[in-house]
């Protein structure tokens, strides 16, 4: 497998990497205020829990806003590429019943597309960053490998997301409710640590990758912390057999796929 | 003199299980039942193809010739028997290839080009030969969604003609587009044929063409094949079957 996986990228990656990049210049061209929209989306969502934590529920957390933008982005990242692709091999019928192609490439294609409205977003936190003069240590630096364990992660779990929502017609609604749940424990706009009583907290923290990564990133970017080297790496190992698992069993089953549709 | 063989397909099986996509709630009342109808689509089928010829297959709606071809061109693989390729570069032509919608016809050349197993280079070199054969003026800019269905085969036919893959597969497609695009396409097609190293696999109702253009047919009858050999020959007894 891995001698046909190298073989397949290095034949297709061109493909997913222009095939992205027309799509993003595609979305800008469609409309003038939609690529404003990669930055509004999360800043006014910014504002409404903003207001909700602040207002209703007291929260004081340094740097509120920041800490919430820095959610909000890593999440959509992650919320947006996993519902994307559960419907990805039907809204591509007019390709993959056309030509062969390794239908990972399509998932990495709009994990690609994400992942540069992701680091628009974040371009957007450093600025933020400068406005509100949050002192910077080189501990960003760790953003690095916490920004690649997400990218594992998701293409990982999006492309197993992809598979089996050729087979299972309504997967789309499953995955929904369970994209909310994990939203809600993933301390989007409100902290895990400080709210959270003890064992629902640890375990939150170290079993939702997205709640980890989340928090790791906060703590590099805002308060000068080192992440958890031990779980990070440890979720590190977990992406990459997700990756592993996702792209074995597309190899496996992408033939039935066309047949089915 | 012995010709070199392009493609070979031996005992050539594919089914359709019909494990059809299910919703959750469907399979929990279905799941009791739990028989599955196996449909096969090509039985046994076996041929090979020497390099530089012009094959035809000929075969009532539902006979297997389209499964064939996207078996041939790897959209999915053999249930059993093989396709032996000999390392050629395969493309399948069929009625609008995968455009995606909300691109430029230029944008998609290129996309189309890469799928094909071309780098952006070399079909960037191409561009201008297949925006002229396509023929679709100011259209090229704007996205395939605005385009008729005519144009849409009139692109995807320019580009599976003008990048010139080893095998090309075509599907109906002869038959689509404007008078004068057709007689173009035709022509490129006869010009096609006429390069020594070109194979190409036919698909077509229209009997006429194929006696044109063909080497020799092959008659597909309830996935099995009824016969094969000179175009006349074939050609006159399929033709006495149907009628």
């Amino acid at each position: 497998m891995w001698k046909r996986f190298q073989t397949d990228v290095k034949k297709y990656i061109n493909y997913a990497n222009y095939s992205a990049r027309s799509d993003l210049k595609a979305e800008v061209a469609s409309s003038y205020l939609n690529w404003l929209w990669w930055i509004l989306d999360p800043l006014l969502f910014m504002m409404v829990y903003t207001f909700i934590a602040v207002t209703i529920f007291q929260s004081r957390i340094e740097y509120f806003p920041i800490f919430v933008f820095i959610g909000l982005t890593l999440w959509n990242f992650f919320n947006k590429t996993i519902q994307g692709n559960v419907k990805l091999i039907r809204n591509n019928r007019n390709i993959v019943s056309k030509v062969y192609i390794p239908k990972y490439i399509l998932v990495l294609q709009r994990t690609f597309v994400n992942a540069f409205k992701m680091f628009i977003s974040l371009a957007l936190v450093l600025v933020m960053m400068l406005v509100y003069r949050v002192p910077v240590s080189y501990r960003v630096i760790y953003l690095v490998p916490v920004l690649i364990v997400l990218f594992l992660l998701t293409f990982g779990i999006s492309c197993l997301v992809t598979h089996f929502g050729v087979f299972v017609d309504d997967l789309y609604n499953v995955m929904q409710v369970v994209l909310r749940l994990l939203f809600y424990m993933s301390g989007i706009f409100y902290s895990i640590e400080k709210r959270l009583e003890e064992p629902l907290k640890s375990v939150l923290l170290n079993v939702n990758p997205m709640a980890f990564l989340i928090q790791c990133a906060r703590q590099c970017l805002l308060y000068r912390e080192t992440p958890s080297p031990v779980v990070l790496l440890l979720w590190g190992l977990i992406a990459f057999g997700t990756c592993v698992l996702g792209i074995h069993v597309i190899y496996k089953y992408e033939n039935s796929y066309v047949k089915i549709m | 003199m012995q010709k070199e063989i392009a493609l070979e397909v031996k005992d050539l099986v594919i089914r359709y299980r019909c494990l059809k996509s299910f919703s959750l709630k469907a399979s929990l009342f279905r799941l009791a039942k739990g028989d599955q109808k196996i449909f096969e689509a090509v039985r046994g089928v076996s041929f090979s193809v020497p390099k530089g010829e012009i094959l035809g297959i000929v075969g009532k709606n539902g006979s297997g010739k389209s499964t064939m071809l996207r078996a041939i061109a790897g959209i999915f693989s053999a249930d059993e028997g093989t396709i032996d390729l000999h390392g050629n570069s395969v493309s399948l032509l069929s009625i609008g290839v995968g455009f995606q919608e909300t691109l430029t016809g230029r944008e998609n050349i290129i996309l189309s080009g890469m799928l094909l197993g071309f780098s952006e280079q070399q079909v960037r070199e191409k561009m201008d030969e297949i925006i002229e054969f396509a023929n679709l003026g100011e259209f090229i800019d704007m996205p395939v969604k605005t385009y008729s269905s005519g144009m849409h085969s009139k692109l995807a036919f320019s580009i599976t003609a003008i990048l010139e893959s080893d095998i090309i597969l075509i599907d109906e497609v002869l038959s689509v587009g404007d008078s004068k695009f057709k007689k173009k396409s035709y022509n490129k097609m006869k010009e096609l044929i006429d390069k020594e190293d070109r194979t190409v696999i036919i698909v077509s109702h229209v009997a006429e063409t194929l006696q044109k253009l063909c080497n020799r047919i092959l008659w597909l009858h309830d996935g099995q094949i009824r016969m094969i050999g000179d175009t006349g020959e074939v050609l006159a007894a399929y033709e006495e079957f149907m009628s």
